[in-house]
């Protein structure tokens, strides 16, 4: 395995999580999930070369996930005709059963229901991003991350108390 | 409910994630080792092909007409000549189609990729507008000018009706194959079929976009 190779893995190891969530949150069938995590990986590491060290990792990984869900959706129903599919997928949870727990549930699959872009908002906000970082990744300005973010939050919140 | 409240419900989400989450590293790697086929490559050789099929079907047509204009009649020179002219138009759209494909880098901000991948896809839909304009054409290249004083009355009446009939409904879908008609019946049964969802999904976001840029403009570095 070559040195590249290796670098990139520690990468995606270290990161899984921002590729798992993302792909949960546009994905919510179990297959169309282990493919969007494949095409995720795929892209990252075709992607990989012009990574510039000076850059945050996350965010780059962040950016280019957002990049491939957000292009994938519109394919979703055909998904599986584009990639050539793997026996097992890459990042998978270990016991599989939900996270039960009921907000957490709700929470999801409110996100779930959100526009794609807005999607991408939230996610970055709930991960603890800087507005500034969020305005870098999604390109728009902070100003336009706090308009739009705090309609979303909004919208979430109501929706959670009303259940 | 407060923000704290939304993020403290993460925070648990991301906790158990980092307790069930597997990563296999023998999986990720033959990732790597696999062929790059992605939603954007995998529109290429389809573009390529229309590309060259619609170079093949203009070359011909204009062939056609450059060495039958000085024997030829005018109705099917002007009728030839339109419909290669529509054609040029649309393998021209598909061009820029095929130009933005290898433009496109999933590498910068969100908003600017999605806006050029969602305007590509969304550009067939001008594509196939063009190309209902030379509908009529069809009605009247085989016409001969020298049947309009020898021809039966009723055969041109009947013709008229005919192309007229056609521009009517060339100019008509011309103009009402967009986006915002998409729930009608008619659009349903014309693009209803699979292969048009990806583009009509792909307006959908343009118009999320255009509802951040109504903020501000978006940022494209």
């Amino acid at each position: 395995m070559s040195k590249e190779n290796e670098s990139f893995l520690s990468s995606i190891e270290s990161n899984k999580g921002i590729i798992y969530k993302v792909a949960n949150s546009y994905c919510k069938d179990a297959d169309d999930r282990a493919d969007l995590v494949q095409e995720i990986i795929l892209q990252l590491w075709k992607a990989f070369p012009s990574f510039q060290p000076d850059y945050k990792l996350s965010t780059w990984m962040y950016r280019i996930a957002l990049n491939v869900a957000i292009s994938a959706y519109r394919k979703a129903s055909n998904r599986c005709q584009i990639y050539q599919p793997l026996s097992e997928t890459a990042i998978y949870l270990a016991e599989d059963k939900s996270l039960a727990n009921d907000n957490r549930d709700l929470l999801q699959s409110l996100i779930r229901e959100l526009k794609e872009v807005d999607k991408a908002l939230i996610l970055l906000y709930l991960d603890g991003y800087l507005y500034s970082e969020i305005g870098e990744i999604l390109g728009i300005s902070e100003s336009n991350v706090a308009t739009k973010l705090s309609r979303i939050k909004q919208q979430l919140k109501q929706k959670i108390t009303s259940y | 409910m407060q923000d704290i409240q939304l993020q403290e419900i993460w925070k648990s989400y991301d906790r158990k994630l980092e307790e069930q989450l597997v990563f296999n590293r023998k999986n990720a790697s033959d990732i790597t080792k696999m062929k790059v086929k992605s939603e954007l490559t995998s529109m290429r050789p389809i573009k390529i092909f229309t590309v060259l099929l619609g170079i093949l079907w203009i070359i011909f047509l204009d062939v056609l007409v450059i060495n039958l204009l000085p024997i030829g009649n005018l109705f099917f020179l002007i009728s030839a000549g339109f419909i290669s002219l529509v054609n040029k138009i649309a393998v021209g759209i598909y061009l820029y189609q095929l130009i933005l494909i290898y433009v496109v880098n999933i590498n910068r901000p969100v908003m600017s990729t999605q806006k050029k991948i969602a305007g590509l896809t969304t550009s067939t839909l001008w594509v196939t507008r063009i190309l209902m304009l030379q509908l009529p054409f069809w009605t009247t290249f085989f016409l001969n000018s020298s049947w309009i004083g020898s021809a039966n009355p009723f055969f041109w009446g009947i013709q008229a009706l005919i192309t007229l009939a056609f521009a009517a409904v060339s100019i008509w879908l011309f103009i009402n194959i967009r986006y915002e008609n998409r729930d009608k019946p008619w659009f349903k049964f014309l693009f209803g079929s699979y292969e048009w969802t990806p583009i009509m999904k792909a307006q959908e976001m343009l118009v999320q976009i255009k509802d951040y840029e109504k903020l501000e403009p978006i940022i494209t570095n």
